[in-house]
């Protein structure tokens, strides 16, 4: 089912036996989306008028930024809609390539922040290649786990499914490296997310977060992850903890967040956040100012926009005829869903504190501008897709690859 | 499983996931809103407390003598001051103070849990805006706009008013002082501005407003401006308080000049008090104490060569009020004891005793000397009082101490009737009971010498004639000839004649002056006053004195007395009032190691009434 939108029909089912193939596009996901980002570039704003001691001294210094980015984020959009994504796929080899060599210059050229060597600065702005990675990541394991001609639909070989680990691991140590743990859970997750939804045997899936899980016990063993580094993450699990640290942001977010009860005190009037109470409240607590100044109210239409916005994803890829394409949207619908539920969980103390923006709405270029082009990607499975045959999987036009 | 199961799947986890995020947020916000917004309005807001300005001290004529002047000081936390060095360091330089004068005051305070503690008050502007562009690097330092107080009349009259000062941690924790103080507070810590500190204080305002994380303010959310104390218009008369003390002054300076009888010794005259009371009314006109000291050096904190200086023995304690603290009366005591001899008919006004230098009463082991060695020959009660004859009163006091075995103590009754033993309840701080001897007083206080703590009839003797064991203060002395003054009535001391509140409304006048009738019998009040009045006439132990004053136009009733202290030189008093007929004023003068009350002492009191009457003019 799709929308007719006022008068103009600009989106309507397509009937490839009827009439001739035109471009459609799916004016209401790219709208929600935009409200969405300009929401936020109006909550970062109200979170930033306010200057942060020894920061910039111009109040209107982030929400021009933001917009900036916003602009730029919408471009791309754009220009991408004009690139049939199956041309994409013939190329995949290029983003896993700059994406894994993104992550390792990071490494080397990249500077800490927060105890993480996570971006890199390009001269004009600084960048966040694993945010970008995440969407480099999501078309090559897409690339890798499509189907070739004669594929069975519900079948993922033993081949493709290492492949396609190998593709994720790279990826995910290059980012634990810096180390990011955080952004490293969010590439697993799509990962595994992606794997699910190829039709892989669910032993595959199994495996692999048994492995996860080994991995993870293991490098705690062998103190790679450190206690105090675990003590933070799981800080959430103890909500008397008040003071010091992780504790302080979870709790001064939780009193932002619940003072704003069921109405909030109005855009612009969040004290607890606005003075800066709430460390990183305009990036990764960007939450907490919506829930103290817009309430309950505010907080349920954020959540229930990113909920149409995923849903659209995952419908998208399930409409889908071509495997690539319905991998790609999945991959950027489970990287919304698993950012949106972490991040808007760790604000409210129910999912662990581990740094992730929200997309759309924390201050940052690097996550807006590769959030639009997870958009982007969605817009062009649903702009180039075929009829589906039912049950069928269709063939990819060039699926020669693997 | 085909992918539309999946993705089904995946579509019933999504809306599991973000339900749970809705149902958090619900419990968060509409749950436990209420509980999270107080502490969320708690957590940001601060009060800061205004000072209110204390109330001004007026003299009875609505002269002003104490105001407070705001000024602005330095305080700082002593926790967030303490380790830095660098900051220390800058605020010494800003404020011209030793660095580690800085760092002691702040770790006393720190020590004793003070929040803030007052670094230096009445800084000047130059400095106050350097301290203020230097706020980053001066963490946990604030300036504070506080009230200190400005003396018009400096020195005088400073042991009525007191002084002002911060509060310490001592008073801050106990009940006088209840939650309305906070650490940094002025209050009166002497005088009258420790008596009347409820009155003076006034009411703190308060500013409640927001601060970021870092403490800064942000924002006012409320505020209460502070309400000033009340005034005080005090009895003394600020002219005549500084006539007195100039007076007081200018006679122990001359009297210091003066040598030992038969001696090249100096009096010494360490101190000196003189009380000027309204005779009508109890009203305290002048209280002067000498040596004295400015109140205004413990304005904003005293300095420690200052504050050594008060407390050395050599500087004679120029803190002390002398005149409410007690000593040996002497002969200006004898009026309790005629008194107390005509009431209980030991003798008559007409009975004469007969004084030969030295009297037997308690037996001839026991030859108790006149201060006259020649004797004055027969006398009747009035010329006893006027030659202050001892061999008199020691008939008195024994046969007062005979009358039914003394079992009632019939001096020290009388004693206690004039107002001595007791406080006469003036508004001040640190009045002496004083001290009239009795039985039970010396087994208590001899109890470790047993053999001391029998009375002895030598005891009523020699305290008949205010020596002995006897202790009164210059205002019990004054409250006393006010009573024969004015037949029995006894008005009770007091310094303040009105209190206004800000908006010029009295909040307690005429009702300060308390008075009781103590029943005494006028004819003998009459008959002690005959002898009171020829001691200021020709022939009269401060005839001398008097010599210039018209006591025909102007009776003076008037006493002198010099007492003997064990090692030490001769005790000066000179108890009097006047007018005889109309009496107006009670003057008492005392002054410590200055030999003869009649050639010292008196000469004050003199000179005192001269003002008075406006003789000299």
């Amino acid at each position: 089912m799709y929308y007719n939108i006022g008068k103009n029909n600009m989106s309507r089912e397509l009937d490839l036996s009827k009439r001739r193939r035109r471009i459609k596009f799916d004016i209401l996901f790219f709208l929600s989306v935009l409200v969405l980002a300009s929401f936020g570039v109006l909550v970062i704003y109200s979170a930033t008028r306010s200057l942060i001691p020894g920061g910039e001294t111009d109040p209107q210094h982030y929400l021009k930024r933001q917009a900036l980015f916003l602009g730029a984020g919408v471009f791309l959009f754009a220009v991408l809609q004009f690139i049939n994504y199956r041309k994409i796929k013939h190329f995949w080899w290029i983003p896993a390539v700059i994406g894994i060599l993104s992550l390792a210059a990071v490494l080397i050229f990249g500077y800490e922040v927060n105890g993480s060597k996570s971006w890199i600065d390009l001269g004009l702005f600084p960048i966040q290649p694993s945010e970008f990675a995440k969407i480099f990541m999501i078309i090559t394991l897409a690339a890798i786990l499509s189907k070739k001609r004669n594929e069975k639909a519900n079948h993922i070989s033993f081949k493709k499914v290492i492949f396609s680990a190998a593709a994720a691991v790279i990826f995910i140590v290059l980012v634990l490296l810096e180390p990011d743990f955080g952004t490293a859970l969010i590439f697993l997750v799509i990962f595994i997310g992606m794997l699910f939804i190829s039709g892989a045997n669910f032993f595959y899936v199994l495996s692999a977060l048994i492995i996860t899980a080994g991995g993870f016990v293991g490098a705690l063993q062998m103190g790679i992850i450190k206690q105090y580094q675990l003590d933070r993450i799981l800080i959430f699990l103890r909500p008397d903890v008040s003071i010091g640290g992780a504790g302080y942001n979870l709790y001064q977010s939780k009193m932002a967040i619940g003072s704003g009860g069921l109405a909030g005190k109005g855009l612009f009037l969040g004290i607890n956040t606005n003075l800066n109470y709430v460390p990183e409240h305009h990036t990764d607590f960007i939450f907490s100012v919506i829930g103290e100044e817009l309430g309950f109210i505010g907080g349920f239409l954020v959540i229930m926009m990113f909920g149409f916005i995923i849903w659209r994803c995952f419908h998208i890829a399930s409409r889908s005829n071509n495997s690539f394409g319905l991998l790609m949207a999945a991959g950027v619908g489970f990287m919304v869903l698993i950012q949106t539920v972490i991040n808007i969980g760790m604000t409210i103390g129910i999912m662990p504190i581990i740094g992730i923006p929200l997309p759309f709405l924390s201050s940052g270029g690097s996550s807006l501008i590769s959030t639009f082009l997870g958009m982007a990607l969605v817009s062009n499975v649903f702009i180039y897709k075929e009829e589906r045959r039912d049950h069928e999987i269709a063939y990819d036009d060039f699926s020669d690859e693997l | 499983m085909n992918s539309n199961i999946r993705f089904k799947i995946i579509i019933y986890f999504t809306i599991g996931l973000l339900f749970a995020l809705l149902l958090r947020l619900y419990y968060l916000q509409i749950i436990s809103g209420e509980t999270f917004a107080e502490m969320a309005s708690e957590s940001v807001s601060r009060r800061t407390e205004i000072a209110a300005p204390r109330g001004n001290i007026y003299d009875r004529n609505g002269k002003l003598i104490v105001k407070s002047i705001p000024v602005s000081a330095i305080a700082a936390q002593p926790h967030l001051l303490l380790n830095n060095d660098e900051a220390i360091e800058l605020l010494s330089d800003y404020l011209d103070i030793p660095a580690d004068d800085i760092r002691e005051k702040l770790e006393n305070a720190n020590i004793s849990y003070l929040e803030r503690v007052f670094i230096k008050t009445g800084i000047d502007k130059p400095t106050m805006i350097k301290i203020k562009e230097s706020n980053n690097r001066l963490p946990g330092v604030e300036i504070v706009d506080i009230y200190l107080r400005e003396y018009n009349y400096g020195v005088l009259a400073s042991h009525i008013l007191g002084y002002t000062g911060e509060i310490n941690e001592e008073k801050l924790e106990s009940d006088l002082y209840s939650d309305d103080y906070s650490g940094g507070d002025q209050i009166g810590l002497t005088g009258l501005e420790e008596q009347y500190e409820n009155i003076l204080r006034g009411e703190k305002g308060e500013i409640v407003y927001e601060v970021d994380p870092i403490g800064r303010p942000v924002r006012v959310i409320e505020e209460s401006a502070a309400v000033s104390g009340n005034d005080l218009y005090l009895t003394i008369d600020i002219d005549l308080q500084k006539i007195t003390e100039e007076i007081l002054y200018n006679q122990i300076m001359a009297v210091r000049e003066k040598t030992l009888k038969n001696s090249d010794e100096h009096y010494i005259v360490p101190g000196g008090a003189v009380v000027v009371l309204n005779a009508k009314n109890g009203e305290v006109l002048s209280m002067a104490s000498f040596p004295t000291y400015d109140p205004g050096i413990f304005s904003g904190g005293i300095s420690s060569q200052d504050w050594e200086y008060l407390r050395k023995d050599e500087n004679c304690f120029p803190l002390n009020n002398r005149a409410i603290m007690s000593y040996a009366p002497g002969s200006v005591f004898k009026v309790v004891t005629a008194y107390g001899g005509l009431e209980e008919n030991i003798v008559s006004e007409y009975t004469s005793i007969s004084c030969s230098g030295i009297w037997y009463g308690l037996g001839s082991d026991f030859p108790k000397l006149c201060w006259k060695k020649s004797g004055h020959g027969s006398l009747s009660i009035r010329a006893a009082i006027n030659n202050s004859c001892d061999i008199f009163f020691y008939t008195l006091g024994y046969g007062l101490f005979v009358k039914m075995d003394n079992i009632e103590e019939l001096l020290q009754k009388y004693s206690r009737l004039f107002g001595f033993g007791d406080y006469t309840g003036i508004d001040l701080p640190t009045e002496d009971k004083g001290r009239v001897p009795d039985r039970e007083w010396k087994k208590e206080y001899f109890k470790e010498r047993i053999e001391n703590t029998v009375w002895f009839p030598g005891d009523t003797v020699n305290m008949s004639i205010g020596q002995g064991d006897l202790l009164v203060t210059p205002l019990q002395m004054a409250m006393a000839y006010s009573i024969i003054a004015n037949r029995g009535i006894q008005y009770q001391p007091h310094l303040i004649k009105e209190i206004m509140d800000q908006y010029g409304n009295t909040r307690a006048g005429d009702t300060i002056s308390n008075w009781k009738d103590i029943e005494l019998d006028e004819y003998y009040l009459e008959v002690i006053e005959d002898g009171l009045e020829m001691v200021t006439n020709p022939g009269g132990t401060a005839g001398y004195t008097f010599r210039n004053f018209p006591t025909g136009q102007i009776p003076i009733a008037g006493k002198t007395g010099t007492v003997e202290v064990y090692g030490k030189q001769d005790y000066a008093w000179f108890a009097s009032y006047g007018p005889i007929g109309s009496p107006e004023y009670v003057v008492v003068v005392f002054l410590e190691q200055a030999g003869g009350g009649g050639s010292n002492a008196s000469p004050i009191a003199e000179k005192i009434y001269r003002y008075l009457f406006g003789l000299d003019q």
